[in-house]
């Protein structure tokens, strides 16, 4: 199962940790971001963290719009709204899921597990783990110090589509660095070490 | 449970011995008898308030408290910071290398793999070794410059070196973290390990202490050192405009 970025936006120590055992106990393995306030670079953050899930307490939630970006490359992310009190709708309105801090036990957990059932949904159906042809083909150019332009025509398509393999090969190998893809595509024979270019590092 | 000022510092020490390094980066060494942390720290000349705090935040992964931290004194926070530079530089890394060396001695272990191996981890010491070089030349002179030019600020010699600002150094951790991340992965899903894999169960177990110490020093780079910064900045930027 695919790990989880979470990044949650509450004041109360207590309700954190208990969110946090929640989750470890639905069985999701995910890393959390905690934070007591929403600052100003709350959109810097979700830029950088990249989470599928934000959770906020809407007590810090003093009017401002989030904004969903539509960038084709990322899924969207899911926005749950943290309830203690009443919220009016068009607050919640921006939300995908409520959870509301007095539901019981069952209801938590049901909630949660719909928000990473509606998670694992946007990923692609019966992703194989392994890569496909194509992906080994592009793998191969960019270990051997190949650029997307380079790469595009060789293979007559566009950059785009270089890049959209790209993203899809650091994903299902949980590689991000180019000398890390090199040093997969030598284990797995797709290329040969002393093919490598000179001062090309690994 | 966080640690505080009166208990037995052996006692912190037994509650988390991973407290350890941290601890010796304030000069402080075992031996401490029946010290409190309150003692310990006085017979080492240690700021108590400090210690107790940066010790928390790595007891305690979620305990992070930026505005104390933040009043610290700025030239505190970047000795601190050095000293971690310090035991990446000449521990840490170098114990990572000695464990690689070592899988040579394997007589079944593929020499390509154990190349693979010790190039990828020698580009990784290369990028860490020049990310802290630029720190410790580029940015912490400038963030000591700074302060200096606050504290003197009828000096008229007190603008530090115009040509830098903390706004640059935000962007500069990713690759770095990236490799690391890499690495792990690349230990644990796709490198074959040797018949007996102490050797690597060893290495990875020193990666993630690693991973877990970067985070800790990028947290304090990047939550408390850059947003101070940026306040001397504007403060700076202010009395020198009321100037002219």
């Amino acid at each position: 199962m695919a790990h989880l970025s979470v990044i949650l936006f509450e004041p109360s120590y207590l309700i954190r940790e208990g969110i946090k055992t929640l989750l470890g106990n639905c069985g999701i393995t995910f890393s959390m971001e905690e934070y007591e306030q929403i600052g100003t670079n709350f959109n810097r953050l979700l830029d950088k963290i990249k989470p599928q899930v934000v959770i906020i307490n809407t007590k810090l939630f003093n009017g401002f719009l989030i904004e969903r970006k539509r960038d084709p490359d990322h899924n969207p992310i899911i926005f749950v709204a943290l309830i203690q009190h009443e919220t009016t709708d068009n607050v919640l309105g921006q939300f995908d899921f409520v959870i509301d801090t007095t539901f019981e036990k069952q209801r938590l957990i049901k909630t949660f597990e719909d928000v990473f059932r509606a998670c694992y949904n946007q990923l692609p159906e019966n992703e194989s783990t392994s890569l496909s042809e194509r992906e080994n083909t592009i793998l191969k150019y960019i270990a051997l110090g190949w650029t997307n332009p380079e790469i595009a025509s060789k293979l007559y398509i566009s950059a785009h589509t270089v890049m959209t393999h790209r993203k899809n090969i650091t994903r299902k190998l949980g590689i991000r660095t180019i000398s890390g893809l090199t040093v997969y595509a030598i284990l797995n024979k797709l290329i040969r070490m002393e093919e490598l270019e000179q001062g090309n590092k690994i | 449970m966080h640690i505080n000022k009166e208990m037995k510092m052996a006692d912190v020490i037994h509650m988390n011995h991973h407290l350890l390094h941290v601890i010796n980066r304030f000069g402080i060494q075992l031996g401490f008898g029946e010290k409190s942390v309150r003692e310990v720290c006085e017979h080492y000349h240690v700021n108590l308030n400090f210690f107790l705090e940066i010790v928390n935040t790595y007891h305690d992964q979620t305990y992070f408290p930026v505005r104390e931290l933040q009043g610290f004194p700025v030239g505190m926070l970047i000795d601190y910071l050095q000293k971690t530079h310090k035991y990446y530089l000449e521990y840490k890394i170098p114990d990572i290398e000695r464990i690689i060396d070592k899988l040579s001695d394997e007589k079944d272990y593929e020499s390509t793999h154990l190349i693979l191996l010790q190039q990828f981890f020698h580009d990784y010491k290369n990028e860490l070794t020049n990310h802290i070089l630029s720190e410790e030349q580029r940015v912490y002179p400038y963030i000591l410059a700074l302060e200096r030019a606050l504290n003197s600020l009828d000096d008229s010699s007190c603008s530090p070196c115009v040509d830098y600002s903390i706004d640059q150094y935000e962007e500069e951790h990713d690759d770095v973290e990236s490799k690391l991340f890499d690495l792990k992965n690349i230990i644990i899903k796709y490198m074959p390990s040797p018949r007996e894999s102490k050797l690597f169960n060893h290495m990875l177990h020193e990666l993630f202490e690693l991973e877990k110490d970067l985070n800790n020093h990028a947290h304090i780079e990047d939550l408390i050192l850059v947003p101070m910064v940026s306040q001397m900045e504007l403060k700076l930027e202010e009395s020198n405009n009321r100037r002219t």
